[in-house]
């Protein structure tokens, strides 16, 4: 993917986010501002036959892994055209067609059920790999280090993807991580891993493609922490912890203004982008607001 | 079902191992992931053969780590296969239940049907000697979770038809059996004959008192009835076999009858699988003269003689229907 490309990606997943921020009705959401270089980049390096797996902190990965804004949209606002039917929702949305295996709001919780993907595709025989990508919150968890023991012993073609912005709601990585960096974490299992700027959607495109290989060719798992920053608070309904300052140091990092300054564009090129993006973001609103809620009986459906 | 001719007299642990050869060799999106599976044979050897059989790319023995088991059993399921995962002990499935209640019974709910996990989770619940944190009888949690099926065998031949079904139902459920059932042998159909998932069965017919139990104290049961009768009362003994779903028409309909209810569990009564099956059962019936056996309301002691005080015996249900019948 070139750079111009991540950067649109980019860019959409900021404007969907702002436009779902603007409406009263989206409930309370997780936002991934700042962190779009992670889930791009990562994506970046992925094939139609691969498959996604997220935390709740899923707009940004879902939009990058390509699912359409219109049917994020209609899920996150509850609308029957999302791919859940709006039951999923916050945290939970799928589109595995599409190769988004899917959201999952318990912290650390989708790891495990990523490994188990990964063991479908070793077991198909087909070549694809399976990425994780958690916060580090879920760099505590018992379900992680099992996990990447077991990846390790089976050689799975997974790629754990830490988006490490530094904080669990408001503990800092520091109060709640002994490791000095998180990809630490990996080595005693002799899984290969790095740590790279998360900020820069090149950079991690470039170190998740060598990770990517290497699943792709059977040599097993790899770790790919990603030095991030969360723009907005932990969720639009949990109060911000971080002083003024500490915000405008970590917005100062905007991975979007980077890869332009990178890119040398001019603002002619800028604007032309916003406005292509805005006009996704419109339809998408519009996608959703022609949809309605779900029927109260659908909460009775697919159970069993 | 069970002539002469179309049945085999077999341990309890043959019968899982012939089910899941079975659906090993229909189905090779059956996959075996647990603790000592392997060459080994699992922990009661209801496993053996599997691995000689199917290799070790379908037959996985796991390290320790419960949590990862059931989650990668989940997610290989949402992915299309159907795993069976052995958690040695009831007990021990309390590490593995993010991935069990907070993914896999939710799958297909959250993707709209995009996603189903159908995973089977093998436990083993019950006293045998082995202590407070080897001893559990956890199956009445389970029930409370929307999205489980939860399945209780107290026969080799429902240990084999159950296993059957439950390999190819289409979404999660957990198979609990007990360790007193192992060293025990029953008749299984030559035939493939599974066990359908939501029905009881009647093992004792009778018109005084409707007893209901599963898994190893459906024997309880059935030794109780059996003294009862010496005393001139007369028991129906039912086994449950699925717990969710309940199949309370057939519970209701001997309970219409008997007007009489005892509830049989080796776990504990509060919230329990008893209070399930009571509560349900009269609102069907109207008023009917209840009571529920459990353990008594304390971990369960790897001492003999304080196992044995906590646990529900034979004794025990026969106080509990004489107290019924006389009150």
């Amino acid at each position: 993917m070139t750079p111009l490309a991540m950067l649109r990606a980019m860019k959409r997943i900021r404007a969907v986010e702002a436009a779902l921020a603007a409406r009263p009705d989206h409930g309370f959401q997780l936002f991934s501002s700042g962190e779009e270089a992670v889930a791009v980049g990562v994506c970046a390096a992925l094939k139609p036959g691969d498959q996604l797996l997220a935390s709740g902190r899923a707009i940004g990965p879902a939009l990058a892994r390509g699912v359409a804004p219109r049917l994020v949209m209609a899920e996150l606002l509850g609308r029957v055209a999302g791919p859940n039917r709006g039951k999923g929702g916050r945290g939970h949305m799928a589109l595995p067609g599409a190769g988004f295996f899917g959201a999952h709001a318990v912290v650390a919780g989708n790891i495990a059920i990523a490994a188990g993907v990964a063991l479908a595709a070793q077991l198909d025989g087909e070549r694809a790999v399976v990425v994780c990508i958690f916060g580090d919150g879920a760099c505590g968890a018992g379900a992680l280090h099992e996990t990447m023991n077991i990846a390790a012993l089976w050689r799975l073609p997974l790629l754990f993807v830490c988006d490490n912005n530094g904080f669990s709601i408001s503990t800092p990585r520091e109060a709640a991580l002994a490791p000095r960096r998180l990809s630490d974490l990996a080595r005693p299992f002799g899984i290969p891993a790095a740590t790279v700027d998360g900020m820069d959607s090149e950079a991690v495109r470039d170190q998740a493609i060598a990770f990517v290989r290497h699943a792709r060719a059977g040599k097993g798992p790899a770790f790919l922490e990603c030095l991030s920053e969360r723009f907005e608070s932990h969720s639009t309904a949990t109060r911000e912890t971080r002083s003024a300052e500490a915000m405008a140091a970590a917005r100062a990092r905007c991975p979007i203004d980077r890869a332009i300054a990178r890119l040398r564009l001019d603002e002619a090129a800028v604007a032309r982008m916003d406005a292509a993006v805005a006009a996704e973001v419109a339809a998408a609103i519009a996608f959703a607001e022609a949809s309605p809620l779900p029927d109260p009986a659908e909460a009775l459906g697919d159970v069993v | 079902m069970s002539s002469e001719l179309g049945a085999r007299k077999v341990f309890f642990r043959e019968a899982i191992a012939r089910a899941v050869h079975e659906a090993m060799s229909a189905d090779p999106r059956v996959i075996l992931l647990g603790q000592d599976v392997g060459a080994f044979g699992g922990a009661y050897k209801e496993f053996q053969g599997l691995y000689e059989a199917f290799g070790p790319a379908r037959v996985r023995d796991t390290p320790v780590a419960e949590a990862a088991m059931v989650g990668i059993g989940a997610g290989a399921a949402a992915a299309g296969y159907r795993p069976l995962v052995s958690i040695t002990y009831m007990d021990f499935l309390v590490l593995g239940l993010d991935a069990l209640v907070n993914y896999a019974a939710k799958a297909r709910f959250k993707t709209a049907g995009r996603l189903t996990a159908p995973v089977v989770v093998k436990t083993t619940s019950g006293a045998h000697g082995q202590g407070v944190a080897h001893s559990q009888c956890l199956e009445s949690w389970l029930m409370s979770v929307a999205g489980l099926t939860v399945v209780a065998p107290a026969t080799a031949a429902d240990a084999y038809g159950l296993m059957l079904s439950a390999l190819d139902h289409d979404g999660p459920i957990v198979f609990v059996d007990h360790k007193r059932l192992y060293p025990t042998t029953g008749e299984v159909p030559l035939d493939p004959t599974p066990t359908p998932i939501g029905k009881a069965a009647v093992r004792r017919h009778g018109r005084d008192a409707t007893i209901t139990a599963h898994g190893y104290m459906v024997r309880v049961a059935l030794e109780a009835a059996a003294r009862l009768e010496e005393a001139g009362i007369d028991c129906e003994v039912i086994d449950l076999r699925t717990l969710t779903p309940l199949d309370l028409s057939t519970i209701a309909e001997s309970v219409d009858r008997t007007r009489a209810l005892v509830t049989l569990e080796e776990g504990q009564t509060p919230c329990g699988v008893g209070t399930e099956v009571a509560f349900r059962v009269q609102r069907m019936v109207g008023a009917i003269r209840v009571a529920r056996v459990g353990a008594m309301p304390a971990p369960v002691s790897s001492n003999p003689v304080l196992e044995a005080a906590v646990v529900p015996d034979a004794a025990r249900v026969l106080r509990a229907v004489h107290r019924m019948l006389d009150a």
